[in-house]
C-alpha cells in the first residue's frame, strides 16, 4: 500500500485512449468543450436516445487535465445495438463544460457527481450541488492530487489521562498500567467533582431529591477512590 | 379545518409549511428506504407535488480506494458496491480487465460457465431480498421468510464455493480462484429441486394477493420514452416494454449459447416491475439448469502464468513457484495502457465499468456505471402526482441498493 497521504506513484501523463489496444466495445468520439454540445445533440438526433453514464477522469499531468466521458446507447432492442463513447478534454483551474441535462434528464445527477468529485462545473445545470460529499466539503476527492484519506486535518485532542504517553509516564517500575490509569481517572474525576460541587451548592437547597441521588453516586465513586488510594488495586469486577 | 387556521409546531420531519403545500423530509432513517435515502417531498394534501431524493449518506469512496489498489485487489472493493449481488460487479470489472489484457478468448470454458452460474444465482438471491423487503413495505411479512430462506441456500452455495457468504471474491482476473469443491453440483441440484415449488408458493402468496395488487397496480407508471431518457435499465426498463438486456444485446461469457427469454411487460407500473422480476428469477433458474447439465471440464484459470497465480500445492515444493506467487501477491501484474467500458446485466440493470490503465499495476481510474443511481433518479419523475403513501411502493419497485448509489 502506498502512503495514505501522498498521491499514488507512477502518475504518468499518458493518454491511455491514444495508445489503447483494439477493443471493440464502443465507437470513440473525441471532442472539445466548444463542440461538445453540438456533437452530443447530433448524436441524440442520430438515435442515441439513452445517455448511460457521465464520468470523469483526472490525468493530472496531461493537457487538458480532465476527461469527461459520456456513454451513449442506441438501438436497444435492435439486432445490433450500438455504443458511442464521447470523451471531452477540459482544462484550467476552473474547468467548465456545457450541461446536457436538458437533452437527457439522466445527466442531472451524473453531472452533479462529476462536479462533486472532480470539480468540473457544468454551465446551465439546473441544480449544481454536491451530491455525494457534504455540502460544505472542501476539495474534490477523486482528483489525483487529493490524498487517499482526505486532507490531514487537526485531530480533536484526547483527554490527557487517555493518552498512552501519560499512562506510560505514571507507570510504576513493574508496569501496573491498569492501576496507574485508574489513579489518573480518579484524579481527573476528583478535579471535575471539585468544580461540580461548587456549582451544585446553590441548587441542592431547592431540590433535595436531586441532591440525594447525586450524593449517592458520589459515595460509590468515593469508595472507588479510597480503594485506589489504599492499594491502587482495581475492584474485582473491573479487572476482567 | 385548513392548515393556516391552526399552525402546528414544526417537527424535525417537517421542513417547511406554506398555505397549501407542506415539505416533508422522508428518511434518511426511514425503514422503507432500503438503506439511507432521504427524499424531500413536497405534498399538497396527500398528493406529491415534487420529490427530490438526497443521496450520498453511504458514500465510502470505493472508486478512490480501487485506484489505490492493485488490479487484482480492486476486485475485492468493487464487490462492495452492489452488496446484494456482489458477483455481477466483480464480473463486470474482471471482464473489463481481461479485455485490456487481451485474454478474453483464453478464459477456459468451465470458468466462464461457473461464473455465469454464480452470477445467475446471485441474481436470484438479490431478487429474493427485493421481493422479501418489498413485501414487508406493503405489510406482507410472511413472504419475507420464504424469500430469505431461499436466499440463505444461495449464500450457502457462495460460502461452499468461495468461502464467504456475501463477498466471496471468487471470480478472479483470468478465471476463478479454485475449482468448485466436490459436492457443489449436488447442492445446486438440491437448490434447483426446491426452487420451483418455493416460487409457486411465493407467487400464490404474493402475486395474486389483492392487497398487494391494489397497492401496486397503476402506481409509479414509467413509460418507455421516459425510462430511456432517464437512463433506466434492468427490470424497470423491461417493465416499460423495452426488451433491452445486456445479456442478449452484447452477449458475454457464453450467454449467446444459452436459451433464455427476456420477460417484458408494457404497463410500466410497480406491479409490472414486480412481475418482470419474478419471471426473471425463473429465467435465471433456466440458465442455471442448462449450465448444470452442460458443465465443461478442464481448468478454471487462464493458462498464461503472467496472470495466473501458481497452484497452491506447487508453492511448497518449487522455489520458482514460490517466487512467482510472491511477485503475484506483492506486485500484481501490469496492464497495458488503454480504456475500456465493460457492461454486464446485473439484477438492477446495466452495471458497467469504465476502466483506464496507464500501464501500471494499479488502475488509473475505475468508474462504475451504477444502475441503481439512474433507476433511483427517475423517482423525481414518477412520484409526481402520486400519493405520499405510495412513495414506499415506488422506491421498493425501483429496487435501489445504496452501496451502489453512493459508492
Amino acid at each position: 500500500m502506498p502512503s495514505s497521504q501522498t498521491p499514488p506513484a507512477g502518475s504518468t501523463a499518458v493518454d491511455p485512449t491514444a495508445v489503447r489496444p483494439p477493443i471493440d466495445d464502443a465507437r470513440i468520439v473525441r471532442t472539445t468543450p466548444d463542440a461538445l454540445r453540438a456533437e452530443l445533440l447530433a448524436l441524440k438526433n442520430d438515435g442515441f436516445a439513452m445517455l448511460l453514464d457521465v464520468g470523469g477522469v483526472d490525468y493530472l499531468e496531461r493537457t487538458p487535465r480532465f476527461d469527461v466521458v459520456y456513454h451513449l446507447l442506441r438501438g436497444m432492442t435492435a439486432a445490433r445495438p450500438e455504443r458511442v463513447r464521447v470523451l471531452c478534454g477540459v482544462d484550467g483551474p476552473e474547468p467548465v463544460l456545457p450541461t446536457v441535462s436538458d437533452l437527457w434528464p439522466s445527466a442531472n445527477w451524473a453531472e452533479r457527481e462529476v462536479y462533486d468529485l472532480f470539480g468540473v462545473r457544468f454551465s446551465g445545470h439546473p441544480d449544481l450541488r454536491r451530491i455525494q460529499m457534504p455540502d460544505d466539503w472542501a476539495g474534490y476527492p477523486l482528483r489525483k492530487d487529493y490524498p487517499l484519506r482526505g486532507p490531514a486535518l487537526e485531530r480533536t485532542p484526547r483527554p490527557s489521562f487517555a493518552l498512552k504517553s501519560n499512562v506510560a509516564a505514571g507507570t510504576p517500575v513493574f508496569g501496573k498500567t491498569a492501576a496507574a490509569l485508574q489513579r489518573q481517572i480518579v484524579a481527573a474525576r476528583a478535579a471535575a467533582a471539585d468544580g461540580a460541587e461548587s456549582l451544585a451548592a446553590g441548587q441542592s437547597a431547592s431540590e433535595p431529591g436531586a441532591a440525594k441521588t447525586a450524593g449517592g453516586a458520589s459515595t460509590t465513586e468515593l469508595a472507588h477512590e479510597q480503594n485506589a488510594a489504599r492499594g491502587g488495586q482495581l475492584p474485582k469486577d473491573g479487572a476482567k | 379545518m385548513s392548515v393556516t387556521e391552526r399552525p402546528l409546531p414544526l417537527s424535525m420531519d417537517i421542513v417547511e409549511r406554506s398555505d397549501t403545500n407542506m415539505v416533508l423530509s422522508m428518511g434518511p432513517q426511514h425503514p422503507s428506504t432500503h438503506g439511507v435515502l432521504q427524499v424531500i417531498v413536497e405534498i399538497d394534501g396527500e398528493t406529491v407535488v415534487k420529490a427530490d431524493p438526497e443521496i450520498g449518506y453511504l458514500h465510502t469512496g470505493i472508486e478512490k480506494s480501487a485506484e489505490n489498489l492493485f488490479w487484482t485487489q480492486a476486485s475485492t472493493v468493487v464487490e462492495r458496491m452492489d452488496y446484494l449481488s456482489p458477483l455481477s460487479n466483480a464480473m463486470a470489472y474482471i471482464l473489463g480487465v481481461e479485455k485490456l489484457l487481451g485474454v478474453t478468448d483464453q478464459i477456459p470454458q468451465r470458468a466462464q460457465q461457473l461464473r455465469v452460474m454464480l452470477c445467475e444465482l446471485s441474481r436470484i438471491a438479490s431478487h429474493c431480498v427485493w421481493l422479501g423487503t418489498g413485501g414487508i413495505d406493503l405489510g406482507a411479512i410472511s413472504g419475507f421468510f420464504y424469500c430469505f430462506d431461499l436466499r440463505e441456500r444461495i449464500l450457502d452455495l457462495n460460502e461452499f464455493s468461495g468461502g464467504a457468504r456475501m463477498h466471496p471474491n471468487y471470480l478472479r482476473i483470468g478465471g476463478l480462484r479454485d475449482d468448485i469443491p466436490a459436492g457443489f453440483l449436488e447442492k445446486v441440484d438440491e437448490l434447483i429441486a426446491m426452487y420451483y415449488p418455493r416460487m409457486r408458493e411465493l407467487r400464490a402468496l404474493l402475486q395474486k394477493n389483492p392487497i398487494l395488487q391494489d397497492r401496486m397496480i397503476d402506481v409509479g407508471i414509467l413509460g418507455a420514452d421516459d425510462a430511456i431518457a432517464w437512463g433506466v435499465t434492468g427490470p424497470s426498463l423491461r417493465a416499460a416494454g423495452v426488451a433491452y438486456d445486456v445479456r442478449k444485446a452484447f452477449p458475454y461469457s457464453g450467454y449467446e449459447q444459452l436459451d433464455f427469454e427476456i420477460p417484458t411487460r408494457t404497463e410500466g407500473d410497480a406491479y409490472a416491475r414486480f412481475l418482470v422480476r419474478l419471471d426473471e428469477m425463473d429465467q435465471s433458474m433456466r440458465i442455471i439448469e442448462q449450465l448444470r447439465a452442460n458443465l465443461a471440464g478442464g481448468p478454471v484459470m487462464v493458462a498464461d502464468t503472467k496472470y495466473a497465480p501458481p497452484p497452491k500445492e506447487t508453492i511448497a515444493v518449487s522455489m520458482e513457484a514460490l517466487i512467482h506467487h510472491f511477485k503475484y501477491v506483492s506486485e500484481s501484474f501490469r496492464v497495458p495502457p488503454g480504456d475500456v467500458y465493460s457492461p454486464v446485466e446485473g439484477p438492477r440493470g446495466e452495471t458497467g465499468y469504465y476502466l483506464v490503465s496507464n500501464g501500471d499495476n494499479r488502475p488509473w481510474r475505475v468508474r462504475t456505471r451504477p444502475a441503481s443511481l439512474y433507476n433511483l433518479q427517475v423517482l423525481k419523475k414518477i412520484a409526481v402526482g402520486e400519493f405520499i403513501a405510495d412513495m414506499v411502493v415506488m422506491i421498493g419497485s425501483l429496487d435501489p441498493v445504496f452501496g451502489e448509489v453512493d459508492r
